[in-house]
């Protein structure tokens, strides 16, 4: 009778929702405990997630071990030992850290832990290969109470093991005097610890627990999947930070009933989306592609809308102190003699790479060094969103999307010229870059860099879909092919040189741009803002406007390097340059170069495109005299994950080193030689003095 | 005299409890003005719904006749109300003429985004001239080059004073300048106030609890107790009224004194 009146399709999409949605549930449970016991919201737990469902893939598929020595290892073991080694060599270590630097450590390990975990566990996911559940024959039918949803044996056990790991950690709460602790922790951590509760353990505890729990999440998630690959594990973070998100990641409850909400939300819509297409026509093409992106559409309209997180702006963040403020950087210390060194050894340096790019290199080392030159520019958009406002912007690649899809649109449709058409693009990427800036500003922190996560998926998952971007379903496959400009005589699409020379100008261009901004009042507002925001607003500086226009800045940057990047490859290559996962890395590499200067930028460039082919695939012993292509020793060619290893680790140096690895080296070399210079002019000084 | 400031029945309530009740004050123009009260009074809660950190749950703030009740912090800076802070605020890895050219700038900074870009953003000699002649005001010119984290704290106060003069303040509002100070500076500091308020013609509401500044520095006086004012008049007569001497000293000392 009730089923009648509420009508059998809600009920149907309610049980739908409840599997995954208690899935959600769990990681979002995972994410409030870690960050309201250690302040470290944790975006790795995809990567765990991920370990752990590939850790029982691969012992019940390659080498043939029963489920529960499986569940055992991948759940049991291995997940909460990466969860306490993180917590006790890392952040532990960072507690008075501040809470975006733990967020930029996150994101470097959620880059390295994957690769390093193919590259140790040998494991590399095969299109077909489709994961199992922990029931056997997880796919059938077990059991269909009302005849209106059959549950799956998987979905089953998803709902049953879910629920009881929820169960235990509300009993553990509950009865324990560690749950009690934890839940002292969890309300006041500094409280806690003056009452004398090792506040370690307990963050320890959490941290176990939490990452049992991801990789309990990961295992029940994965017979959804066709393949086990890292990436489908972000989308189920992403999914769990809604859930977070509606308990404000610090209310258990809360991140529980938000990860329910959110399963049920999505089934619902799942449900009904097709019909409501089916009676007005301009929903049509939202019917396929909205339905993937719900989850970071729910998780920026929380974000936007919930009212309670506007609240809880200031006190989100249970843990975190104030970091240092970065210190001066090394080219502003330096003795005027040193300086001239530097320019010298410069331009002779810049010299001879443009010689031999411009003379000596074949077509390999050209294609090298614009791709080089190109992703600094798109760097330099990362130098001014985070290293000069301090802000983590996980959307970078999809503004840099933008300025290429706008080349591809307004040649392929309009026949412009395609030089034009990358700046219409970086304009289009700036204004996309202050709307979407504009209702998130406020949050800061940890909350903008999940907004634009939040965005960045949905640029993903719906925008690139639509034919006016990517050019539809069809295109994203067959090519989105980008021509490059002509400009009076030049053909930059005959020669690669010429290209490259086109390229280096327009990084210059937008390098001197960067530094004029720096220096002038807009960089300096921004540098007042990050040292004393109160301060900064008592002389006038507006914070949301000077953010919004760093922003934009920045996206402009990103747009157009991201169309000269099209016009280099020839094609958009979406999926392979501007995914949200890669753009994580981008913001990793250069972060943990240096975030605050030019060159960093252009060594991060130059890092990404000329690591893996000069130094992991052994190139560079073929500049010595006895190597030759054919007799590399046998380590080379080194995989290439070991990029995401080593700069995904790097990262962690964040918070002892904000201003980055190359930065901090920089400065220590400048101080050496500083002291000398300085202590000779003391000598010369006092020279003539002692002779008269 | 025409009012700089007027703050009409502020009332303010953070969950129930009652922060200030129908508060107004008024500041004349180049009037030195203290509003002091015992700890606990309301004080900072008054400041911060002056300044529009805090919104009141009524009331209104006039400055200069105009309503400024919906402004936000920086536009009510930009308006012409300059302040400094009871715990310092600087900005880190800056000298001391650095902190002042940023004011000075971001003050006449229109169209800021396209001077950066053409160069034009980096600072004039007539710029820097207008921030040393403020340092040289306030004694600092010597130091002009210093980065802040070497100055004292007596120094930080004066460089936070001279930031906001750069935005050529009609009114000043001073947050506990004296806190971290001792005797000697504290009295330092507010020659050097009055020496610099003597030369800019701005106002000055002092919020304060040391009662030998505000007797020495103000002119006019408001005293706050639990939110309401309960006295106002000319420094000396207030300071003398029982009622505050009641407030700020207790039964005990008033029947010994």
């Amino acid at each position: 009778m009730t089923l009648a009146l509420i009508g059998e399709d809600f009920v149907r999409a309610l049980l739908q929702g409840t599997p995954p949605g208690t899935v959600y549930a769990l990681i979002g449970l995972g994410f409030v405990l870690t960050y309201k016991t250690s302040g470290v919201f944790n975006l790795a737990f995809g990567a765990q997630a991920y370990i752990s469902a590939a850790m029982f893939f691969k012992a019940r598929q390659e080498w043939g071990w029963g489920i529960v020595p499986a569940v055992v290892l991948s759940v049991f073991v291995i997940a909460p030992a990466i969860g306490l080694t993180l917590e006790r060599l890392i952040f532990r270590n960072l507690r008075t850290a501040s809470a975006v630097s733990k967020l930029v450590i996150a994101i470097g390990l959620s880059v390295a832990l994957p690769a390093l975990f193919e590259l140790i566990a040998d494991y590399k996911p095969v299109a077909g290969r489709t994961p199992t559940g922990i029931v056997p024959d997880g796919s059938s039918v077990f059991y269909d109470p009302t005849g209106v949803y059959p549950f799956s044996r998987d979905e089953l056990a998803q709902i049953i093991v879910a629920g009881v790991g929820v169960i235990l950690l509300g009993a553990m709460f509950r009865f324990t005097s560690m749950g009690l602790a934890m839940r002292g922790v969890v309300e006041s951590p500094r409280m806690t610890e003056l009452a004398g509760i090792p506040a370690d353990r307990v963050s320890a505890l959490a941290w176990a627990i939490s990452s049992i729990f991801a990789g309990m999440a990961g295992v029940l998630i994965a017979p959804r999947l066709n393949t086990l690959i890292s990436n489908d594990f972000f989308t189920l973070m992403v999914l769990a930070m809604a859930a977070a998100a509606v308990g404000r990641l610090v209310s258990l409850p809360g991140a529980f009933f938000g990860g329910m909400g959110l399963g049920w939300f999505i089934a619902v819509f799942n449900t009904y989306l097709p019909r409501w297409a089916d009676d007005h026509t301009w929903l049509e093409p939202f019917k396929d592609n909205l339905t993937p992106s719900l989850p970071f559409v729910v998780l920026f309209g929380i974000l936007v809308f919930w009212p309670a997180i506007r609240r809880a702006v200031d006190a989100a963040d249970p843990l975190s102190g104030v970091d240092p403020p970065p210190p001066a950087l090394a080219a502003t210390t330096r003795h005027p003699l040193l300086t001239l060194q530097t320019r010298i050894f410069g331009v002779c340096f810049l010299g001879l790479v443009g010689w031999l790019g411009f003379t000596q290199a074949d077509v390999r080392w050209i294609a090298l060094l614009s791709t080089a030159t190109v992703l600094s520019i798109i760097y330099l958009s990362i130098t001014v969103i985070t290293g000069f406002a301090g802000q983590i912007s996980l959307c970078q690649g999809a503004f840099a999307a933008i300025g290429a899809f706008t080349v591809f649109q307004l040649v392929d449709r309009y026949d412009m010229s395609a030089l034009t058409a990358a700046l219409i693009g970086a304009a289009i990427a700036a204004v996309v870059g202050a709307i979407v800036a504009l209702p998130v500003l406020k949050l800061g922190g940890v909350w903008l860099a999940i907004a634009t996560l939040a965005f960045a998926f949905f640029f993903d998952a719906v925008i690139v879909k639509f034919s006016w971007v990517g050019g539809g379903e069809s295109a994203l496959f067959s090519g989105t092919q980008v021509p490059r400009p002509v400009i009076g005589p030049f053909d930059f699409g005959e020669s690669d040189r010429a290209f490259l020379a086109l390229a280096v100008i327009v990084l210059v261009i937008v390098s001197v741009a960067v530094i004029q901004l720096r220096e002038g009042t807009i960089g300096q507002s921004l540098r007042a803002l990050r040292s004393s925001e109160v301060a900064a607003e008592s002389i006038g500086i507006s914070p949301a406007r000077a953010r919004i226009v760093a922003f934009a800045v920045s996206a402009f940057i990103a747009g157009l390097g991201g169309a000269f990047l099209a016009m280099l490859e020839g094609d958009v290559n979406y999926p392979k340059n501007f995914s949200p996962v890669a753009a994580m890395f981008w913001l990793v590499l250069v972060v943990s170069l240096s975030a605050r200067t030019v060159e960093g930028a252009i060594q991060a460039g130059a890092a990404f495109a000329l690591f893996s082919p000069v130094i992991l695939e052994g190139s560079f012993l073929e500049w010595l005299p006895y190597f030759n292509e054919d007799n590399l020793p046998g380590i080379f060619p080194i995989s290439a994950k070991w990029r995401f290893v080593l700069f995904g680790l790097t990262a962690i140096q964040f918070a002892r080193h904000p201003e980055g690895m190359l930065e901090f080296g920089k400065r220590r070399a400048t101080q050496k030689r500083n002291d000398r210079y300085y202590a000779r002019d003391a000598e010369r000084a006092a020279a003539p003095e002692a002779a008269t | 005299m025409t009012a700089v400031l007027e703050s009409e029945v502020i009332t303010k309530t953070f969950s129930g409890i009652q922060a200030l009740s129908d508060v107004s004050i008024r500041v004349d123009a180049g009037e030195r003005v203290g509003l002091i009260g015992p700890n606990g009074a309301g004080k900072t809660t008054f400041f911060n719904c002056l300044l529009g950190i805090l919104a009141p749950d009524s009331g209104t703030v006039q400055f200069q006749g105009r309503d400024i009740s919906s402004y936000p912090v920086h536009k009510r800076a930009r308006a012409g109300i300059g302040r400094t802070f009871q715990r310092i605020e600087l900005f880190s890895d800056t000298s001391v003429r650095e902190h002042l050219l940023i004011a000075e700038r971001v003050h006449n900074g229109t169209g800021a985004f396209w001077k950066d870009l053409i160069g034009l953003g980096r600072p004039r000699r007539d710029e820097i001239d207008r921030c040393d002649d403020v340092l040289d005001l306030l004694g600092l010119l010597d130091l002009a080059d210093e980065p802040i984290e070497a100055l004292s704290l007596g120094q930080g106060r004066l460089v936070e004073v001279g930031r906001a003069l750069m935005t050529e303040p009609t009114l000043l509002l001073l947050d506990e300048p004296s806190s971290g100070l001792d005797r000697d500076e504290t009295t330092a500091l507010a020659t050097t106030l009055r020496a610099v308020q003597a030369e800019k013609g701005f106002a000055i509401l002092l919020v304060e609890h040391d009662v030998e500044l505000v007797a020495d520095f103000t002119e006019r006086l408001y005293v706050l107790d639990f939110g309401s004012l309960i006295a106002e008049g000319p420094t000396a007569s207030t300071l003398a009224m029982p009622a505050v001497r009641h407030a700020y000293l207790g039964n005990l000392e008033v029947s010994d004194g």
